[in-house]
């Protein structure tokens, strides 16, 4: 098992090389002028020309790629060109949203994503198997900035059941949690979709087996039997939607991000992006690839732990 | 996780196939027509149109629902329905194009690593996993923040984004159907590899492209919504249901209409691809139910 | 002491944790500013919009305009007592009141540290502004309290540069000398509220200051949130969430949102809305094409757009309100059918493309597309190239764009807005550059012969005639100002009345209460 984690953790290095360097070249080929964005629109031309100096943009790209890997090397992702501050300072404020909001969205996606999607396969072709189904594609199609904007004119607006700002500035576990549901639910309906989708299938599978039909024709009580199978199973299908969905849902979170005005990886680097805020911009690429990678990786295991029949490879 | 790993090579023919679904799928019938009736009415935009979708009528700015606009207008007083038709031809323009190319490209990029494989099929993967790295919607708001807001480049930025899925789904049977007899046959007879290749391995995978493709093209048409929500989309005054919903959103308390019902154009258009990939998915290997 | 506040507060919100609307809690007033985040929270630094509401609350200058105003003759003294200036206007001294502390334990503000900050304003490698004090030759305590400050030229309006704008905030020598480059993280200031901290993209908190001059300020802590999206704004100003928000600047939103008991104000300065015309590129070097651009554009449908309440024509290259302003203006009116001839005219005949850059800013790509649709009627097909608005600024001044769509309030005297906008040193791409994107210099020697005209009358007549000059060779077309908006919650009392705000908001002063 170490060796396989060592083996896979290698070879996603010439991976995230790849990645610093498209990132590295991409920023700088864009238009757009961080003095300029960062100074405002009444500098003058000296204020800019000397800020530019200070940051090292007039060196040349390979200078600055060195400097770069240099950081990089040490451990650093550089210092911000517009606050001064680490990145690595700014990245770690914003990563326990994005994480809290994503792993939100998969809570939700499991408690209602598991159940429907059984309930589905027990009673496949029923009519409450249609309806499921059909919701479930309603989730899967709904863009994600309609279903937030309904939960907010619903039960914002309406009904005032939460608030509309999601992260209050103080207060307590418990707030905080209160304060996450909506954002949470909004982003997650497109992972109850997912997970309900594998539940059933991998339950139409359990149910296939001859052990199962067995049992029945025994006249084993079935439901139980199947109940006690499902919730085994259905660990497979979270593990693998997640694996597969983790990078959507992260993507996904930046339109949450925004229309909920959370603080979070994917709104910080839309921030980045308009403020050319080239060394902020380059260490959340980076640490969001990274996070990819590692619950690519993570999911790996899991999968191979949960599933004795999937082999390492 | 049991994607692909299944090839059937005694497959029905497409005709048969589709027939088979209609009977047994109502759903996924019902999502063709529909979709068939948007391609339709957006090939058609021009003669269903009430109003010329660029015309301004400032003093009739933000109305609801009303005999002359049938579904209100938008922030400079232009009808609504008129534009989600005129936007429903760029959204479908860019959605179809990227996912046609991606499939293009990636399938040749994955059939060409699953069968020459070593360093070549290394590479190729190698690149892929680069772009898989990065959060699906980050990478298409990447590109276009940097190249720029135009057709060429959101259809790059959705293509690029998609590109990594069909070179995965387009290797692993690959690899699979090069060891099978028709495949040593024909390499035996002095086939060209590109000729194996083209004539003799694509045509076996193309099933479970066209199910991914129909699914991919569902949620290109999303990211191209998500990248104009966000400001990234093609230049005004055109329409795309995308920028409809941005410019709305600022009047989402007092004009929800404004934005929802390009919202639900998205949804129809989203969801009757999703019904469509989701029968042929059904059709073409029952077993292949995700 | 802050830190103590920081915590009781958290633990009243703890205690408070499910009751909703949550800011019921004893005077702490909540904001929302229209942007994604800070700039940079040195006030010598950033000139940015969502950053003058947070100097203002932070700083003083030595004089100062009198909350909820913004003329100039409204001037009155701040960290300065009192003042006097030699006849030729070259020399100034200011007396400075004894007794100002600064925030954070950093002492009391001496005649060193108004010589300091005003060094600094004037020194290009650490201020934006640097230009506002070319004239300053020299700048020296005389004693502790007070400051000489001697000039080389008269510029128009001494007491403007030491106001509290800009590079007229007063920040102390020991912290600036301390933190460097982190001041702009830490800023330090004399004003009724002192920094405490910033979220980067979420919201900057500033606490009382309780030993502020003019008294402790009734309101104990402001959380300013950064909600770029109007409608989060109005969603979280509805539902209770927020005291105090930017408003979206038309007249549908002012109207429902003072439908309860919020109140909307509306105050000055109007930012002028000015279609700038680069004169030196084809097609518009032809001033034919240039006349019938101004005659494609209707005003009054532009004004609809936003609405008459918040928006006002303005036919003058200058804002209406600053000195200098001339309102009697002869210019071209809306005449398509003339625009079409003058097109013809000008060998247009089948009309033509002019491809632009236009930002993704609402307030300035909403209009842009108003005047896209209006100069279409004529034939003249405006082509956008959309860009993030800190690309599209740099594209402006890159000269790439042949028509520019600029908003701008600036220092409320003709000579800031002439020269920056229409004097050839100004220019783009050039060395001294600033945004003359018009590439006009007709007007350059009214403009010079205005600046140090010590007759008022016959500096008018300068100002008048200058943007005469400029209407007349079409360089811009002046369209409307729009008026700024913010919603103000039922139980804020600003304790002055808001006419207008160089600062662009409604500054929280230490008179300001919230009732219960």
């Amino acid at each position: 098992m170490a060796s396989y984690i060592l083996k896979r953790l290698m070879s996603t290095i010439p991976t995230l090389f790849g990645i610093l360097t498209i990132v590295f070249v991409m920023i700088r080929i864009a238009p757009g002028d961080p003095a300029l964005a960062i100074l405002g629109d009444n500098a003058s031309q000296e204020a800019l020309d000397a800020f530019r100096e200070r940051m090292g943009l007039n060196d040349p790209m390979i200078v600055q790629y060195w400097d770069f890997l240099k950081d990089l090397a040490s451990g650093s992702l550089g210092v911000s060109m517009v606050t001064g501050k680490p990145v690595a300072d700014s990245v770690a404020s914003v990563l326990p949203f994005t994480l809290e909001l994503a792993f939100g969205a998969i809570f939700f996606g499991i408690i209602i994503g598991v159940p429907i999607g059984i309930i589905s396969a027990i009673w496949r072709n029923g009519w409450l198997d249609y309806f499921f189904r059909v919701v479930s594609l309603l989730g899967l199609s709904f863009p994600a900035f309609l279903t937030a904007i309904l939960l907010i004119l619903w039960l914002s607006i309406e009904w005032r059941i939460f608030p509309v700002i999601s992260t209050p500035t103080g207060g307590g576990l418990w707030d905080r949690i209160y304060n996450l549901i909506l954002p949470a639910l909004s982003l997650g309906i497109i992972m109850v979709a997912y997970i309900m989708r594998s539940a059933r299938s991998a339950m139409l599978d359990v149910m296939g087996e001859d052990y199962i039909r067995t049992a029945r024709a025994k006249g084993a009580p079935g439901r139980r039997l199947i109940w006690h199978h499902a919730l085994r199973n259905a660990l497979i299908p979270i593990v693998t939607v997640v694996g597969l969905y983790f990078g959507l849902l992260i993507g996904n979170a930046v339109l949450t991000e925004i229309i909920f005005n959370r603080p979070g990886l994917g709104k910080l680097i839309v921030l980045s992006l308009n403020q050319r805020d080239y060394t902020t911009l380059q260490g959340l690429m980076i640490v969001s690839a990274l996070m990819i990678v590692i619950v690519n990786l993570l999911t790996d295991l899991c999968y191979a732990l949960v599933d004795p029949r999937v082999k390492l490879k | 996780m049991t994607t692909v790993d299944t090839i059937n090579p005694e497959k029905r023919s497409t005709g048969e196939q589709l027939l088979r679904l209609a009977r047994k799928n109502k759903l996924s019938t019902f999502g063709l027509i529909m979709f068939l009736v948007i391609v339709l009415a957006a090939i058609f935009a021009p003669l269903i149109a009430p109003h010329d979708p660029l015309e301004q009528n400032i003093l009739a700015r933000l109305q609801d629902r009303s005999p002359e606009y049938i579904l209100g207008t938008d922030t400079f007083g232009r009808d609504t329905f008129s534009r989600i038709l005129y936007g429903l031809r760029i959204s479908l323009l860019i959605g179809l194009t990227s996912t046609v190319l991606a499939m293009i490209l990636g399938c040749a990029l994955g059939i060409i690593a699953g069968y020459r494989g070593g360093w070549i099929d290394s590479v190729i993967m190698r690149c892929m996993d680069m772009l898989l790295a990065f959060p699906t919607l980050i990478t298409g708001l990447f590109i276009v923040a940097v190249l720029g807001a135009n057709f060429v480049n959101i259809v790059l930025a959705i293509t690029v984004t998609i590109l990594p899925k069909f070179a995965r789904v387009a290797r692993a049977p690959t690899i699979a159907l090069k060891e099978r007899e028709f495949v040593e046959a024909a390499r035996a007879l002095g086939f060209s590899d590109l000729r194996i290749m083209a004539l003799h391995i694509a045509p076996n995978i193309v099933g479970e492209v066209v199910v991914l493709a129909s699914l991919w093209a569902a949620y290109a048409i999303r990211i191209e919504a998500y990248l104009s929500f966000i400001g990234l989309g093609v230049a005004p005054p055109t329409p795309t249901l995308g920028t409809m919903i941005r410019d709305g959103f600022e009047h989402i308390l007092d004009a929800p209409f404004v934005s929802i019902y390009p919202g639900f154009a998205v949804l129809l258009v989203v969801l009757s691809l999703n019904l469509v990939g989701d029968g042929l998915r059904d059709a073409i290997d029952p077993k292949l139910r995700d | 002491m802050n830190v103590i506040k920081t915590t009781m507060a958290a633990a009243l919100m703890a205690t408070s944790a499910l009751s909703l609307p949550t800011i019921a809690q004893a005077q702490d007033l909540t904001m929302a500013i229209a942007a994604k985040s800070a700039g940079q929270l040195d006030p010598h630094v950033s000139t940015k919009t969502q950053d003058k509401i947070v100097f203002a609350m932070i700083f003083n200058g030595l004089v100062r305009f009198a909350p909820g105003s913004m003329s100039s003759d409204a001037i009155e003294p701040d960290l300065a007592e009192s003042w006097t200036s030699s006849e030729d206007g070259l020399v100034w001294e200011f007396k400075l009141r004894e007794g100002v502390q600064f925030h954070g334990g950093y002492g009391e503000l001496t005649a060193e540290d108004v010589v300091y900050s005003l060094t600094r304003a004037g020194n290009p490698d650490l201020s934006s502004v640097s230009s506002d004090y070319k004239a300053f030759k020299s700048v020296e305590a005389i004693d502790d309290y007070t400051v000489r400050i001697t000039l080389s030229e008269v510029i128009p309006s001494v007491l403007g540069v030491v106001a509290n704008y800009h590079g007229g905030n007063m920040v102390s020598k020991k912290a600036g000398e301390e933190l460097g480059e982190s001041f702009q993280t830490n800023p330090v200031g004399t004003g009724p509220f002192a920094f405490s901290q910033l979220a980067e993209g979420q919201f900057v908190e500033l606490v009382a200051h309780e030993d502020y001059f003019r008294g402790a300020p009734e309101i104990d802590k402001i959380t300013a949130r950064y909600m770029s999206a109007a409608s989060a704004r109005d969603l979280a100003f509805q539902t209770g969430e927020l005291h105090m928000i930017a408003g979206s600047r038309e007249d549908r939103w002012v109207d429902k949102t003072s439908g309860g008991d919020a109140t909307v104000a509306v105050f000055e300065p109007g930012e002028l809305r000015t279609l700038h015309v680069n004169t030196s590129k084809p097609p518009f070097d032809d001033i034919r094409v240039r006349q019938a651009l101004a005659h494609a554009i209707n005003r009054e449908e532009l004004i609809a757009f936003a609405g008459s309440k918040v928006a006002r024509g303005n036919e003058a290259p200058v804002p209406d309100g600053y000195i200098g302003h001339e309102s009697d203006i002869t210019f071209l009116p809306y005449d398509p059918e003339k625009a079409k001839a003058l097109l013809a005219e000008a060998g247009y005949p089948d009309g033509v493309e002019i491809p632009i850059a236009i930002t993704e800013l609402a307030s300035l790509f909403g209009p842009m597309q108003v005047i896209q649709a209006q100069l279409s009627k004529v034939g003249m097909n405006i082509k956008f190239d959309v860009m993030e608005h800190s690309a599209w600024h740099k594209a402006i001044r890159d000269d790439v764009s042949p028509l520019v769509l600029y908003g701008a309030a600036r220092f409320p005297v003709a000579d800031t807005y002439l020269t920056q906008f229409y004097h050839s040193d100004s220019i783009v791409k050039t060395p001294t550059a600033v945004t003359n994107f018009s590439h006009c210099d007709m007007a350059d020697d009214q403009i010079v012969a205005a600046r140090s005209e010590p007759n008022k009358e016959m500096q008018q007549q300068y100002w008048s005639e200058a943007q005469q000059i400029l209407v007349d060779n079409v360089c811009s077309v002046p369209l409307f100002e729009l008026l700024q908006v913010w919603a103000l919650a039922p139980e804020i009392d600003l304790g002055y009345e808001l006419g207008g705000s160089l600062s662009l908001g409604p500054v929280i002063t230490e008179k300001t209460t919230l009732s219960e």
